[in-house]
């Protein structure tokens, strides 16, 4: 049973008369170490979290007021950057990872609330079908944060209790929500700042609930409920955020593209946990090595992507993890530094008397599934749509490739050993180009560092390689790379 | 071991022959060498090379003598008003010229850069750029 120590209504008393005893997660894990967690929770009222990282499932509602004569937006960019309208006449949500229809990949809707929060003007664009109510069929302005009636920032998802650490396999870079990783498992990164993340602190999710008050921004933001994806039972539970941008800081709210994924935003975001009894204390007073998570191979391009091992936040925030006996260089998406900063910043605020706690309208859900998507039509795999490969011996000749091209009517030869092993491929183009340069001999045409797919990669998988290299087929080949198959084009249209 | 970064320029290989004069007047200084990285750009080709540091002068002496470049150090700028101090950095960083401090903010050495720019497409605020 938990015995209550401690009340809201005699924390706020104290943060009124200022003489509440705050601490952030990090300090509290020594208080707990030193003092013993009855101590502790008797002695220490509020902890506080923070987390600044990209929170890509972050927005804001927007409302205009009407121009006149008034108009009910179809479609509406904000510096170009598209926003969703599908409310009433002028309001509208930009989303963070929406990027410029120009610039793509450079900026996007988390740019524009970072500019929004930073007092600088927004181009509003927008465009009607015209009605008559709302007879205005396209507008063309400038607005700042002060010309709206409400800005409100309104994040579907954000504050992860944890994240996975994500690393590549593959024998190429990728470029992820997870960043750069670097091929043969050439780096590792991960997000979340370990014992300071607010869900971390509360993990039965004890004082976060609907309507608990937070640092949100560098404003003042609510917890509106479960976050989306919200995920209890593993422990990566999610939270659903909304705050004013009026109030907020736009050192807070940062737009971030990331290389060949797109645009997102950093959000801080603090969450003060009141020491109501000893299994708070407890539980704030968590260490980075009792935070387990995943180290993910990001190489596989399905859903459910393999675990290289389990790791914890300790291992991670060193810097350096360990990987089939290789150490590799580890580090975060999210910034530590800015966690500590917002963590700090909360404290300030509750011990100047500024920041009260209340308790949530309702506690998160602890029971909820996170389901994967339905999928009425089923995956298709390269095994299912593959054909035989036409293929020729490396050592053959040019006219015997070229006959074997009319005679299959094919654009693409195979070239193996005589174990069937890989050794390249050669178009009907290659050949052509041959005769042009009056070459004759087979291996100078061959390309010899063939993008390759196997049976079991989903279609889609395989087209997207496919117009990623700007080719019209790919080699099917076993775990040996032993040639089974070809896919073309042709197969996926 | 030493890292120094060369390019070799767009053009400068003409004939098989040319590749084998440039290996071959490495080979004469009887060195193990690792190549770290090995990428291609417009400008030509782009090797990290991991020598010896009691080899590199005459090393880089044989390099220049057949038109191979080395690139000076440091060839990024870091806009430290620009840093979110995250660490999409960090990992990909051979020499730890960008490295957390203390406080876990992050700050670039430029003596330590050997100009590799793998760091430069993965900020997320574009503080990193190639100078």
């Amino acid at each position: 049973m938990i015995i209550t120590t401690k009340t809201y209504q005699e924390i706020n008393r104290k943060i009124k008369s200022k003489d509440a005893i705050v601490v952030t997660a990090e300090e509290m894990i020594k208080i707990v170490e030193e003092n013993g967690s009855k101590v502790a929770a008797e002695e220490i009222d509020v902890v506080t979290t923070g987390t600044f990282g990209p929170m890509c499932s972050s927005g804001a509602f927007l409302n205009f007021g009407h121009s006149d004569p008034p108009i009910k937006f179809e479609h509406l960019w904000l510096n170009e950057v598209h926003a969703y309208h599908g409310n009433a006449a002028v309001d509208c949500y930009i989303g963070v990872t929406r990027m410029a229809d120009k610039r793509p990949f450079e900026y996007g809707g988390g740019n524009v609330i970072e500019e929004l929060v930073a007092g600088k003007p927004i181009r509003l664009r927008g465009i009607s079908n015209t009605t008559d109510c709302y007879p205005l069929g396209e507008i063309d302005t400038y607005f700042t944060i002060d010309d709206l009636n409400q800005s409100i920032l309104c994040n579907p998802r954000n504050a992860y209790q944890r994240y996975v650490c994500a690393v590549n396999s593959t024998d190429r870079t990728l470029y992820t929500y997870m960043g750069k990783l670097l091929p043969n498992f050439g780096n590792a990164h991960y997000a979340g700042s370990g014992c300071l993340n607010p869900l971390t602190n509360d993990p039965d999710y004890e004082t976060i609930g609907i309507g608990t008050r937070i640092f949100l921004g560098g404003g003042i933001g609510y917890v509106m409920g479960e976050g989306t994806q919200h995920n209890p039972k593993n422990r990566f539970g999610t939270l659903f955020l909304k705050g004013d941008l009026k109030q907020m800081r736009s050192e807070y709210l940062k737009g971030v593209n990331y290389e060949q994924y797109g645009t997102s935003m950093f959000c801080g975001v603090g969450i003060p946990i009141p020491i109501l009894n000893e299994g708070l204390a407890k539980k704030t007073a968590i260490k980075d090595k009792d935070i387990i998570t995943d180290i993910v191979d990001y190489g596989t391009p399905r859903r459910d992507r393999p675990t290289i091992r389990k790791t914890n936040y300790e291992e991670l925030k060193s810097g350096l993890i360990e990987i089939n006996g290789k150490k590799i260089k580890c580090s975060s998406l999210s910034s530590l530094y800015h966690a500590r900063q917002i963590a700090k910043e909360l404290k300030e605020w509750i011990e100047d008397g500024k920041f009260f706690l209340n308790p949530p309208a309702e506690t998160l859900p602890i029971e909820t599934d996170f389901k994967p998507m339905k999928q009425v039509s089923e995956l298709k795999f390269v095994k299912d749509l593959k054909r035989g490969a036409v293929i020729c011996y490396e050592d053959c000749d040019i006219d015997i490739v070229a006959e074997k091209i009319v005679q299959k009517n094919t654009n693409h030869i195979v070239i193996t050993d005589r174990d069937q092993y890989l050794k390249g491929i050669v178009t009907s183009f290659d050949v052509t180009k041959a005769v042009a340069k009056k070459k004759t001999i087979l291996k100078d045409i061959i390309t010899k560092r063939v993008i390759t797919t196997t049976d079991n990669e989903p279609a889609d998988v395989a087209a997207r390689k496919m117009r990623k290299h700007e080719i019209s087929a790919l080699p099917v080949i076993d775990d040996k790379n032993k040639v089974v198959g070809i896919i073309t084009s042709e197969e996926l249209m | 071991m030493t890292i120094i970064n060369i390019t070799i320029p767009l053009g400068l290989i003409q004939q098989i022959e040319d590749y084998s004069r440039i290996v071959n007047d490495i080979l004469k200084h009887d060195v193990s060498l690792n190549i770290l990285k090995f990428s291609t750009s417009s400008g030509g080709i782009n090797i990290l090379l991991d020598l010896p540091e009691e080899k590199i002068k005459e090393i880089t002496e044989s390099l220049k003598s057949n038109d191979v470049q080395i690139n000076r150090k440091g060839r990024i700028s870091y806009d430290q008003e620009k840093c979110l101090f995250c660490g999409a950095c960090i990992s990909l960083c051979p020499t730890e010229a960008l490295r957390y401090k203390d406080d876990d903010s992050i700050e670039f050495s430029e003596g330590d850069c050997i100009g590799c720019l793998l760091c430069v497409d993965a900020c997320p605020t574009n503080a990193i750029m190639e100078d």
